[in-house]
């Protein structure tokens, strides 16, 4: 819990520097555009965030939502097909995907940079290639569909949430549960701090991995769907490009250590969070667009020293006090 | 050893698989007048080099299939996905293995001379949608995108005659057509003088420009990332509640604001000046959601190509227009004429096939 | 310009050496001289600090007291380079080259020839033939080190450390992993540097070797001279009985075995040692001890009873079953546990809690439906913990903070919540202080009393004569001997474990006896 503390500190920062700086940020319906958006890149940075536990990294996670996007608009209006069929097909597919990076990363024993380095390509590729690169869209059709990424619920007279936060929220709290409240997930845990102990323990460590990497390509799945859903227009060879760091970058702001064995779900959506104020704010704000990079890149390496310094000032100050006070005797070897 | 010859083994199946790929991929069913046979030795082989990926193209590409039918000719249409680095690794393949003619949107055309001149050395090589003038490139098929600019700012005046505040919405300024566009649209809006296409002098990005009824707030890009594009436009409404008018310079960009718009329940509130003819775009036009679009008519652009080219590829050069600029007219689509506009579009369009 | 009334100095003389680590007293006020063209051999059992002297020589260690002179002067060896530079090289067990250069680059490695900057390539190969030829490796000085036979790495290394001037060179287990022909061209090489002056330390625990090279052998023993033999004296007999010392008063374990075989393992072999079979039994209630020097494939046994790598060929049987082990699950699932080698890396998570460390094999258990059963894992934490005795603030307390011995009780706690029939150990009580000893071995032999078997390796004699019923002694992958209790002594164990004949070890029990 701890851990959240600098990222929260930060999302509130941005959050309150941005309302005091222009009060329409605090619209209800600016609140409700930022909520679906953090909504849906809050979901994918949750699927990566579990492979980052694993000390593995996805960077196809762009690329799969890039193909899972253009591949169901492009099943639904070129193809005919009916919404259960695409979307069962797209989901498969996307578990599939994950199936093959995970058998790669532990029965070949290939670096999981590589092989979703080459998934990036790979998918993006393939999207390109069955839409023979053409712009999908559903036009008016499937506004029902569509409800699930641009519909809101009204809450009270003036506010709405939109749907897609109601998503998030269900597949954060499982997720939470999963990683918490399971032995798969404290395995999952185990084998990220220490995979060598976590299998002298009995532990079948492909598996949990295999199985890390397989909700990841869900996820990403997930998100795809709901990227074309809400934009009505998939471009097969820019839909999700670099979304893979926007949730890595979200998930190691959120607590997620890139060596493993650390993270939590709260963590990681506070982290997406500040990703996307931080875009927002950029625009309410009237910062010129061509800042922007260097503005995120910025205040998030600002906030990444400081909870640094923070946590090694807080170490020292631990240190010392055991020092003083009793403390076990140092392991000799 | 065993891992090893596993390793072969998935190699090979990865192999095989990319070979039926390749496969499929090389005959599809619009690389020429009859798919399957392939180039007919004798003809002549052109390429026609546009800047992206975008359904902008698709269009233009229906031209370019009738003329090819029209004129019998082959016509190899490429599609760089990653601007600047791809168009020239593809610029440079066509050089190294041979085409009679090659037609180009040039991405970058200041920094591209060098690039564009290699291979006018080659070939007969002429731009289309933007041009590069001070290469050696031999005619310019295309509009001037700050004549159009002017014209979707009138079409801003004619949808907010009371003025209000305008937003414009592009995937990259770095291009000389997005800032020709652009400066065309915010010097009508301030009832500036007419300036020469070619010596524009162009506002700085960033400052709120007013004139006596309208204001443009800014230009917001979206480096093509369409969630960026819809987030811009949600987050101008958002910012500004008194927003009047947004205008998308970018095929996609209005769609983005139109879908922008009617999440908000703003439609119709909002009004909304396009460019291009995108389907949604039309759509909304018929429907009242947006005001106007100024088409640049793309299919022209790549019927003219094909056909300049055929020519120039048998030496013949009368065809080329004297300033070296062939002029496609640009088309105003209001709720009038767009359903004509529409049908003509789709029969056009129908024609490539 | 008188002439000197005393002796020429020694080479190296070292006196009253003492180093202490956290726990353990490595040196106690050590003695050791080297002449030029002298090759002293150091010997001891694991442990007894060899290697703590000879990193104290190059550099790697600071002595806490003690003085250590070269050519008569008092010299204070910092680091590695002062060490270099006072002409110390020391050629490691693992070698210390870049295998993706060339044998001349390796050679000069840090110290090329050059001018302006750049590396003079001609005198660069010309200057490392010279070397090489020192040695007595014709190969190429082009050649990538890779190509070479591991042997001849050896020699270049020892070609570096002429080139780098070395006047005494300190060879640790030089030919540990050397064929017989390149063993024997190691053997000419020292001869040679031996008769160009260099002065030798030579590290071995064969005492064949030691007998067929040393001048003078001293013997370290827990850490101080245990004795020195000159020429004539060195034989093999006399080096084990100063190696092993005189008998510790000890308390002895009376068996409880029953004599049920439990766990049987017929004709295994190993991937390290595919042309040893090995087959021995583990009766219920019954500690066997495995002796043997690092490297003897004792480790790699345990791995394979434990399903983390797999046999090549053999079966292995508890209680009767014959077992599939393909992973640890399988081998935990049959009744087996194992305490890794390697506590920080194997056995434990650091940066987990105690409690959660305690419970990590046993969750699937008590869990219902993948859900944890938190509840009864803090109990059976907290049960568990108390029962070793772990001093630990609280079950939430990361482990990476506990002392080597607690950590070691975590890792039996994680394995006793299981009740398993065979424990495995792998040099249980390593890097751990006397107490949380005693409370391991006083742990073993409870659980041994419960009619848990037992199989432990150990490279601590001490530790295999105080708890074993029966040892087994392992020597290059082969099962060397079976000594039973009363068999049982640090000599015999020594004879098997260095590969002494066994007519040999016999003449040196009755000689001792």
């Amino acid at each position: 819990m701890k851990k959240i503390f600098g990222i929260l500190g930060l999302f509130l920062a941005v959050f309150v520097f941005t309302a005091l700086r222009n009060p329409q940020f605090v619209s209800a319906y600016n609140l409700e555009n930022l909520i679906r958006w953090i909504s849906l890149f809050g979901i994918i940075s949750i699927g990566v965030s579990f492979v980052i536990i694993t000390g593995g990294i996805d960077l196809s996670i762009g690329s799969l939502i890039g193909l899972t996007g253009s591949l169901m608009a492009w099943l639904l209006t070129h193809r005919g097909w009916s919404v259960p069929a695409t979307l069962v097909t797209v989901l498969l597919l996307s578990l599939s995907v994950g199936l093959a990076h995970g058998l790669l990363i532990t029965r070949l024993r290939l670096q999981p940079f590589v092989v979703t380095l080459c998934g990036l390509l790979l998918y993006r590729g393939i999207a390109r290639f069955i839409t023979d690169d053409q712009s999908q869209g559903f036009g008016n059709s499937h506004e029902g569909l569509r409800a699930i990424a641009i519909g809101k619920i009204p809450v009270g007279s003036s506010f709405s949430i939109p749907v897609p936060f109601f998503i998030l929220l269900l597949i954060a709290i499982v997720s939470a549960v999963v990683l918490n409240r399971t032995i798969w997930g404290r395995y999952l845990l185990a084998l990220g701090r220490n995979e060598t102990a976590a299998r002298y323990s009995g532990i079948n460590t492909d598996r949990i991995k295999i199985a890390a990497y397989m909700l990841c390509s869900l996820l990403a799945g997930v998100g795809g769907i709901l990227f074309s859903l809400d934009l009505n227009s998939v471009q097969p060879s820019g839909l999700g490009e670099f979304y893979e760091l926007y949730a890595i970058a979200a998930a190691v702001l959120g607590g997620c250590s890139l060596r493993g064995g650390e993270g939590t779900i709260l963590g990681v959506i506070i982290g997406t969070a500040v990703m996307r104020v931080l875009y927002n704010a950029i625009n309410i704000l009237s910062i010129p667009t061509h800042l922007e990079f260097a503005i995120i890149g910025a205040v998030i390496l600002a906030g990444v020293v400081t909870d640094e310094l923070a946590k090694r000032y807080a170490a020292n100050r631990r240190a010392v006090r055991e020092r003083l006070g009793e403390t076990p005797a140092p392991s000799s070897s | 050893m065993k891992s090893f010859l596993r390793m072969g083994a998935a190699f090979l199946l990865t192999l095989t698989v990319l070979q039926i790929g390749c496969g499929d991929k090389s005959t599809p069913p619009a690389t020429g007048a009859d798919p399957g046979t392939g180039p007919k030795s004798g003809r002549k082989k052109i390429a026609y080099v546009t800047n992206g990926v975008d359904p902008f193209w698709n269009t233009a590409v229906a031209g370019v299939r009738a003329a090819e039918k029209e004129f019998g000719i082959d016509c190899e249409v490429l599609m760089p996905p990653k601007g600047l680095v791809d168009q020239k690794r593809m610029l440079e393949s066509l050089l190294a293995r041979g085409i009679d003619g090659i037609a180009i949107s040039p991405v970058d055309a200041k920094n591209q001379v060098d690039l564009l001149n290699q291979a006018a050395a080659r070939c007969p090589l002429i731009t289309h949608d933007s041009d590069a003038p001070l290469s050696k490139r031999l005619c310019f098929v295309g509009m001037e995108n700050y004549k159009a600019g002017r014209a979707a700012g009138r079409l801003v005046k004619e949808a907010i005659p009371a003025g209000g505040k305008v937003m414009l919405f592009v995937g990259r300024l770095e291009q000389l057509n997005s800032q020709q566009r652009r400066q065309g649209v915010i010097d009508e809006l301030l009832d500036r003088p007419m300036q020469q296409s070619d010596s524009a002098n162009f506002d700085p990005t960033g400052k709120v420009l007013s004139g006596a009824k309208y204001t443009i707030l800014d230009t917001r890009t979206d480096n093509f990332d369409y969630a960026r594009a819809k987030a811009n436009a949600q987050d101008a409404m958002a910012s500004n509640s008194d927003l009047a008018c947004m205008v998308g310079l970018f095929a996609y960009n209005a769609p983005h604001c139109l879908e922008a718009a009617k999440e908000a329940g703003r439609l119709g509130k909002i009004k909304i000046v396009s460019f291009d003819e995108a389907a949604p775009v039309l759509q909304g036009i018929i429907d009242g959601h947006v005001y106007g679009t100024i088409s640049q008519q793309p299919y022209f652009y790549g019927y003219h190509s094909v056909r300049l080219l055929h020519s120039l590829t048998k030496g013949d050069k009368s065809v080329l227009p004297p300033n070296g600029f062939l002029e496609v007219p640009i088309v105003e689509v209001r709720q009038k004429n767009a359903q004509t506009f529409w049908a003509d579009l789709k029969k056009m369009q129908d024609m490539g096939k | 310009m008188v002439a000197p009334l005393h002796p020429v100095p020694k080479l190296l003389d070292v006196s009253g050496v003492s180093k202490r680590f956290p726990g353990v007293q490595a040196l106690e006020d050590v003695q050791l001289t080297l002449s030029r063209g002298e090759v002293l051999a150091v010997i001891g059992e694991n442990g007894a600090g060899k290697s703590t002297l000879m990193k104290i020589l190059a550099g790697v260690e600071t002595p806490d007291r003690g003085e250590i002179r070269i050519d008569g002067q008092l010299v204070s060896i910092a680091d590695t380079g002062t060490a270099k530079k006072l002409g110390i090289a020391l050629i490691h067990q693992e070698l210390n080259l870049a295998d993706n250069l060339d044998v001349a680059s390796n050679i000069f490695l840090g110290r090329e020839p050059h001018q302006w900057g750049f590396v003079d390539r001609h005198r660069l190969y010309s200057e490392a033939h010279v070397f090489l030829e020192q040695v007595g490796l014709n190969c190429s000085p082009r050649l990538l080190l890779s190509e070479l036979p591991l042997g001849c790495r050896q020699l270049v290394e020892i070609a570096r450390a002429l080139s780098a001037q070395a006047r005494i060179l300190i060879m640790d287990e030089p030919t540990s992993s050397l064929s017989q022909g390149e063993t024997e061209q190691l053997y000419s090489v020292v001869n040679d540097l031996r008769n160009r002056g260099v002065g030798i330390v030579y590290i071995s625990h064969r005492l064949r070797e030691v007998k067929q090279l040393a001048d003078r052998v001293v013997v370290l023993r827990d850490g101080r001279n245990a004795g020195m033999l000159v020429q004539e004296q060195i034989a093999q007999d006399a080096m084990v009985s100063l190696m092993v010392g005189r008998a510790l008063v000890r308390q002895v374990r009376t068996s409880q075995s029953d004599g049920a075989p439990l766990l049987e393992v017929q004709d295994l072999r190993t991937t390290a040692h595919p042309q040893q079979g090995l087959s021995f039994q583990v009766r219920v209630g019954e500690i066997v001890g495995l002796a043997g020097l690092v490297g003897a494939g004792r480790t790699e046994l345990l791995q394979v009873l434990f399903g983390i790598d797999q046999a090549v060929s053999g079966t292995v049987r508890l209680g009767g079953q014959v077992l599939h082990l393909q992973s640890p699950g399988d081998a935990i699932a049959a009744g087996l546990a194992l305490v890794p080698e390697d506590r920080k890396l194997q056995g434990v998570i650091l940066e987990m809690s105690v409690g959660r460390n305690a419970t990590l094999a046993s969750l699937h258990r008590d869990a219902r439906c993948g859900f944890l059963n938190t509840e009864q894992e803090m109990t059976q934490a907290s049960m568990m913990t108390q029962q070793l005795r772990v001093k630990t603030p609280s079950i939430d307390h990361l482990v990476q903070y506990l002392s080597g011995g607690n950590q070691q009780k975590v890792v039996l706690a994680k394995w006793l919540a299981l009740k398993p029939r065979v424990l495995l150990l792998d040099e249980p009580t390593r890097g751990i202080d006397v107490g949380a000893k005693q409370e391991i071995y006083r742990l073993m032999e409870e659980l041994a009393s419960q009619g848990i078997g037992i199989l432990f390796v150990s490279s601590e004699l001490d530790e295999i004569l105080r708890m074993s019923d029966r040892a087994l002694v392992m020597h290059q992958g082969r099962l060397a001997g079976v000594l039973d209790r009363e068999q049982l002594s640090e000599e015999s164990i020594m004879q098997l474990a260095t590969g002494t004949p066994h007519q040999m070890a016999t003449s040196v029990l009755q000689e001792l006896l």
